[in-house]
């Protein structure tokens, strides 16, 4: 496949040219940076002079996001994302998403797919890694053709691609930039302009997909279509990971049988655990088979289960930053603090870049990280790490008594700040530990007398406290969990730094020193010149 | 039955000489709840309203169905002394009236945490012995747990029945059956000497011990017969009863008394001429239906029957004509209360026992003297599952002060630190409640001495606590209660429909109230693991969750799992080094085995992290051959700071060393739960630093560096020291006649066990035969070992010690290494271990 068709380069150009940007950053990730000069070389021929083309690489987090932060060091007014994408959506730059095009074999792909029609009794919804976006309109006209009835059977039904394109929904207009209502207006034109290409089918009406994340398997949370300009029949519908269907209102989703065209890559995982009570099979293009056991899927899930219960175990949380790009970071960060506090336990906010066993074991007084990304670089999870990290969506479940595990699964966070309005109810009752086999007792910090303030005696003043009292044995705070604060864990370290405090420190009178720089004293000139 | 009301019983309850809390333990099988019934029918208090339609023994359906007490339930009986019955007790005593709390307790070994429980609210023992059988293993268990406790006991020889029907044996030989089941329990209870407590052994002739016929529900200690004969002879209560035991001889010809048997046939044993002659006598008529022997008989002794019972045959008349003569509540209750201590009595010497504050504090002191005005010390035993679901009532006992309802209590849970807000709440009690029977009655406050339960505090005990008031804010807690047996069987539930889950979470948590011994955890891999005692243990518990604490909701169950533990064999054939990530930073390490028996030290907390060096580097260098100096090195024991391994610092002159001491420590906990192998706890292991080196920087020594390091270098020194698999093995004791052993060996070849030890008891046909066998192969053992004896074997299963597997799990072939693979499976791990040189690096 050539270049020009393989990285859409006109449709790039068109893209830019269209929106009158002049400085546009192009980011790939690490196996593409090959081609990246090719493409750029294309993008500006095709361009012409005018239009500053930059090549990111090295992405400080996945290279699934959007890089803002580095697009913003060059000024650039958008950016072209090339490969694998979360299609998370921005803060403040618009973006442009090349998926790339793997090959795939459609006639192989087609019978695979009608074997499982004629295997299985339930609808089939088709669904496909972003790589596999351009073999759909293949897919669907070989498969109309090879059944006998028509093509648009509720038999089997297409995901489609969302958008290729990203407006900002800005980080500071809190919790309604956000919504769904919130974004429609803004982002309407750029929408329309990239459905001209043929993909849309029953989106015309413009909504906004990407805010329309499935919240839950429940009838509650449907979302019917309220537009209702061309298209009577109310649909539920679902987006995930920058793929968009509806079911009809009369169907549940469970009743499907999902069709995953594509690799076994993150945006699979994020699919299978959002959607873990649905039956699933998958097609791997490159191998040409059909795969259905997932069980090391559900085994994911089920360690996430665990991992819930011994973040509630935790007194001492570390936020990790994950991404500054997606659109709502800030907004999840505060609220994961908040919540953090208000079930008691103390949070530290760390920013590291991707974690890894060192940099987090530099943290051991944390008891648990939560991790705030993309949803598909969310999952972290490595027998090397000296506290698990969670996910805002696990810390939710975690940090807010009476909420339980019901097997619903998220693992973007807007759709966290959405559906759930962050509320602790505090009950009476101890709380079971299934970590420690019996129950134990939260301790409520604000219980504990005066609120903590954000200054510097904050950290001071339980310093003195841990320091005076050391009650309990140093080895419990240190490696059984028991500091309450990030304070009481140095308090109780057994090396503490060269001298902590001046040993009796004796009142004396200043002195003036030297002035002047290293070179030359302003007394030693003094001296010079007297000498001379 | 005794027909009461609320009132009434709780006027006895302020009458603290005249209550006696007590328990009935045994082995399985040797009748104790058969002899509690035929107490409770006799003296057992119901409420009034309710008389006639009440089943004492009707408890649990599965208990009736498999014939055996699952958990304890308690009873309280009432018993009026006559005046004269009681002129010879010294004790105090406010009237005649008594109250008797009575625990009866499960015998089968899975549920001795219910016998802890059991104990410490009581203040004495009826043991019960099967006269045939002897004294059991378990019988032995609970017996050394109640004088762990200082509860003093009493003993029964029970089912004499058998000696007059089943065996039909002399009285010589029955003399000394029963000389040898009492000599058999006096050698157990010698063993502890209490100076409080006094002497604890139990003496025919004192009136300690009972011979009873649980099921035909009579009994009589010598009191009775030498009451009877006292008059006769002219001499005293007391000098008869020690003529009725021991070496006593009566010659009925010369009516002489002498203390060797003078070899005329008609002199025979005191207590067989004027005790078990007469019984025998008297059940032989019975049987034999010689009425016209019986009557006579029957009108010497002063017993009087009524005329329709006069009509009965054959083993009913017996029953009938027993009961009548010897009622086993008169003998047995009139031996509890001369011999068994009130509260008021047994707190003065318990207290130590008891108490973890001072002992010269008011607490202390309200215990002692079963102060009702003292500050309130209550200690809640155990949750029992009230009849309206997911509630429980906490029973317990009330040490010194008043409970009532209404009253805000201070709960100090397990936890509880002096000084400290952990593991504390205060609440107010809605209720307090005594039981009636059955039936539960409230009362508006109950004194100290008794049993209570209290509604309302359900959510803030999990299994125990102990229970203060309000403003006692310098309580210490009653001291936790020590169990004989460990969870070792645990399987994984999960709910066949996905969204029970919520139902089995909380199915879980009721589940870990209701039961003192059942745990609930959650492993790795997300499976929720019910451990319990033994495979009944967790058959009842599995049952219990899925029926009562969850409504029916299916839930689906693993096979049994074992976890086991990892160690290593030798040294570590060289010193090992890992580099930190910034390969700026170095640590050699070596592994080798802990001595022998230093694991098990500190398992029992005689060497430990909070140990005085000196005293520990006394024990180390004295029991254990180390140096003295490096004794005093050990930087830690793990997992969980407390666990059977240890880092010890080997290095010499190194720089900054102190400074990494915390996160080389850090990493140790962490590699020690999940060890190289199977990510198993490790067991008996020292790890010695032999060397470090570090980078010059503080911040590239930091403990993101240091702790992988650490735990890296763990694993290599782990893998190179030849490690080796621990598995549980079980202490069986199986009791048998002589014709099952064959079938016992069969099976015990078969599922790797090893008997150490056959012994036949003396004077019955039965065989004692201890083994180990590994826990893992103990699944269904007892139902195979049943099938191959016909079911005349029965097995006790406690976990005993960890046994080192011989093979090497590194060696692909073998079956540690199999083992290995199984675990690894089921966690959810690669099924490869991960090789040495991941985790060693070269200079």
């Amino acid at each position: 496949m050539d270049l020009e068709s393989k990285y859409e380069i006109s449709r790039t150009a068109d893209f830019i040219r269209s929106n009158n940007f002049v400085r546009v950053a192009l980011q790939f990730p690490d196996e593409l940076l090959k081609v990246s000069t090719l493409v750029a070389k294309a993008l500006k021929s095709e361009l012409g002079r005018g239009v500053r083309l930059f090549v990111m690489a090295d992405t400080a987090y996945g290279s699934c996001c959007v890089d803002e932060v580095s697009a913003s060091h060059v000024d650039a007014e958008c950016l072209i994302h090339y490969g694998h994408a979360c299609m998370s959506p921005t803060t403040t730059l618009p973006a442009f998403f090349v998926f790339g095009k793997a090959s795939i074999d459609v006639t192989d792909c087609v019978q695979s797919l009608h074997h499982c029609l004629s295997t299985s009794h339930k609808p089939i919804l088709v669904l496909f890694g972003l790589e596999y976006a351009h073999a759909l309109q293949n897919i669907k006209s070989v498969s109309a053709a090879a059944l006998p009835f028509d093509g648009s059977s509720p038999m089997i039904q297409y995901a489609k691609v969302a958008s290729s394109i990203i407006y900002p929904s800005g980080d500071s207009n809190g919790r309604n930039g956000c919504d769904g209502n919130g974004r429609n207006g803004c982002d309407g034109n750029g929408r329309n302009g990239c459905d001209g290409n043929g993909r849309n089918g029953c989106d015309s009406d413009g909504l906004n997909w990407h805010d329309i994340v499935v919240q839950s398997h429940g009838d509650n949370h449907k979302i019917p279509k309220s537009d209702g300009n061309s298209n009577l029949r109310t649909d539920t519908k679902y987006g995930l990971g920058g793929l968009k269907w509806c079911i009809p209102v009369d169907y549940k989703i469970n009743e499907y049988l999902f069709f995953w065209i594509g690799s076994e890559d993150s945006a699979f995982s994020n699919f299978v655990l959002t959607f873990n009570n649905c039956e699933i099979v998958r097609y791997d293009a490159e191998e040409r088979q059909l795969r259905e056991d997932f069980s090391h899927q559900k085994k994911t899930l089920m360690r996430r289960y665990y991992l819930v219960e011994k973040a509630k175990d935790a007194n001492i949380v570390g936020i990790l930053v994950g991404t500054l790009a997606v659109a709502g970071y800030r907004k999840t960060i505060n609220q994961m603090k908040e919540l953090i506090e208000v079930s008691g336990k103390k949070s530290y906010i760390l920013v590291m870049g991707r974690p890894n066993s060192a940099k987090l074991a530099n943290f051991p007084e944390c008891d648990i990280f939560v991790y705030v990304s993309c949803a598909q670089t969310a999952l972290l999870d490595s027998k090397e790490f000296l506290a698990p990290v969670i996910t805002p969506f696990e810390a939710v479940l975690a940090f807010s008594r009476g909420k339980e595990w019901t097997g619903e699964y998220m693992l973007e966070f807007r759709d966290l700040i959405v559906s759930s309005p962050v509320g602790v109810s505090h009950m009476d009752e101890a709380r079971f530990s299934f970590i420690k086999g019996g129950y134990v007792e939260d301790v409520q910090f604000h219980e504990s007398g005066c609120k903590q303030n954000e200054d510097s005696l904050a950290l001071a003043e339980p310093a003195m406290k841990a320091l005076s009292l050391s009650s309990q044995p140093s080895d419990y705070i240190l490696f059984k969990g028991s500091a309450r604060s990030g304070a009481d864990f140095f308090a109780a370290r057994s090396f503490q730094g060269l001298k902590m405090q001046y040993e009796n420190p004796s009142v004396s009178s200043y002195i003036v020193g030297r002035s002047g720089r290293a070179a030359g004293y302003k007394d030693e000139k003094m001296q010079e010149n007297c000498s001379a | 039955m005794v027909k009461f009301t609320a009132e009434e019983l709780r006027r006895i309850m302020d009458l603290k000489h005249n209550i006696r809390n007590m328990s009935v333990i045994a082995h399985v099988d040797h009748g104790k709840s058969t002899l509690t019934d035929s107490l409770v029918a006799a003296a057992g208090i119901i409420a009034q309203e309710v008389a006639g339609d009440v089943r004492m023994t009707d408890t649990r359906a599965d208990e009736a169905e498999r014939g055996i007490t699952i958990k304890s339930t308690g009873i309280s009986l009432y018993y009026e002394m006559t005046a004269e019955s009681l002129k010879s007790f010294k004790g105090e005593r406010v009237g005649n009236e008594y109250l008797i709390n009575l625990i009866d307790s499960p015998g089968h070994v899975d549920f001795s945490s219910e016998v802890t429980a059991a104990l410490r609210i009581t203040d004495g023992a009826l043991v019960v012995v099967d006269c045939v059988e002897g004294v059991c293993v378990q019988t032995e268990t609970v017996l050394r747990q109640a004088l762990g406790e200082r509860i003093r006991p009493v003993l029964t020889v029970n089912k004499m029945d058998r000696c007059f029907l089943e065996l039909q044996v002399e009285g010589e030989e029955a003399y000394q059956t029963f000389q040898r089941v009492i000599e058999n329990a006096n050698v157990i209870m010698a063993t502890y000497e209490d100076p409080l407590l006094g002497d604890v052994q139990v003496y025919p002739e004192k009136g300690t011990v009972a011979f009873s016929a649980g099921l035909h529900g009579w009994a009589f200690t010598l009191t009775n017969f030498a009451k009877m004969y006292a008059s006769k002879f002219g001499v005293d209560e007391s000098k008869m009863m020690e003529r009725l035991w021991g070496e006593n001889f009566f010659d009925p010809a010369t009516k002489k008394w002498t203390s060797k048997n003078t070899g005329t046939p008609t002199c025979k044993r005191g207590f067989v001429q004027f005790c078990y002659e007469p019984i025998k006598q008297i059940i032989k008529a019975c049987i034999n239906d010689q009425k016209d022997k019986l009557w006579p008989m029957l009108s010497k002794l002063g017993v009087v029957m009524k005329n329709d019972e006069k009509e009965l045959v054959g083993k009913a008349l017996m029953k009938r004509v027993m009961q009548t003569w010897l009622p086993a509540s008169t003998a047995l209750l009139e031996m509890m209360i001369f011999h068994l201590p009130s509260p008021s009595k047994a707190q003065r010497y318990r207290v130590e026992n008891l108490y973890e504050g001072p002992l010269d504090d008011q607490y202390a002191n309200a215990i002692r003297n079963c102060d009702p005005d003292g500050p309130l010390m209550l200690y809640v035993s155990k949750m029992i599952p009230a009849s309206d679901k997911g509630r429980f009532f906490a029973f317990g006992r009330v040490f010194a002060g008043k409970v009532s309802t209404g009253l805000k209590v201070r709960i100090m849970g397990p936890n509880y630190v002096p000084g400290q807000k952990k593991d504390l709440y205060v609440k107010s009690v809605q209720r307090t409640v005594i039981w009636m029977g059955k039936k539960q009655e409230s009362v508006e406050d109950v004194p100290c001495g008794n049993t209570v339960a209290l509604v309302g505090l359900d959510q803030f005990i999990t299994k125990n606590a102990t229970l203060t008031n309000e403003k006692e804010v310098d309580a210490h807690p009653i001291r936790a209660m020590k169990f004989s047996v460990s969870p070792v069987v645990r399987v994984a539930v999960s709910c066949k429909v996905a969204s029970d889950l919520p139902k089995l979470v909380e199915g879980l948590k009721r589940l870990a109230k209701s039961d003192p011994m059942v745990v609930c955890t959650i492993e790795e891999s997300g499976e929720h693991i019910v451990a319990g005692a033994g495979e009944l243990h967790l058959e009842i518990c599995l049952k219990d969750l899925q029926e009562d604490f969850m409504g029916g909701a299916e839930i689906s169950v693993s096979d049994p799992v074992v976890s086991f533990r990892e160690t290593v064999l030798e040294k570590s054939s060289r010193t090992v080094m890992s580099k930190s990530p910034n390969k700026h930073n170095r640590l050699y390490m070596e592994a080798r085995p802990l001595e022998d028996g230093l694991a098990e030290a500190i398992d029992d907390g005689r060497i430990g992290p909070r140990d005085d060096p000196k005293v520990r580097s006394k024990i180390l260098s004295e029991e254990f051959g180390w140096d003295k100096d490096l004794a005093k090195k050990i930087w830690c024991f793990g997992p969980e700071t407390t666990g059977p391994n240890m880092v010890v610092d080997m290095c010499k002159g190194v720089q900054y060393l102190n400074e990494i001491k915390d996160s080389v420590v850090a990493g140790f906990q962490w590699a020690s739960k999940e060890g190289a192998l199977a990510e198993e706890n490790m067991r008996g292991i020292c790890f010695e630093v032999c060397d470090v080196v570090l980078h010059a920087d503080a911040i590239h020594r930091g403990g993101g560096q240091v702790i992988p390091t650490a735990r890296r270098v763990i694993y290599a020194s782990q893998l190179t020291a030849k490690p080796r698999l621990l598995e549980p093995v079980y202490l069986v004791e199986i009791q048998a006649p002589e014709q099952a052993l064959g079938g016992i060996y069969g099976v015990l070849n078969q599922k790797r066990g090893h008997v150490f030890e056959e012994m036949q008891r003396p004077g019955t046909p039965l065989y004692n035969i201890k083994a180990y066998l590994p826990v893992v192969e103990s699944f269904g053992f007892s139902g195979t070992l049943r099938a191959a004896t016909s079911g005349q074997a029965f097995p006790q299963c406690v976990f005993d010690h960890w046994d080192m597997m011989s093979s090497d799990p590194l060696d692909p072939t073998t079956q540690a290494a199999a083992l290995v693979a199984d675990i690894r499976k089921r966690k959810g791990l690669k099924i490869q271990m991960t090789p040495l040189s991941d985790f060693e690096d070269k200079l």
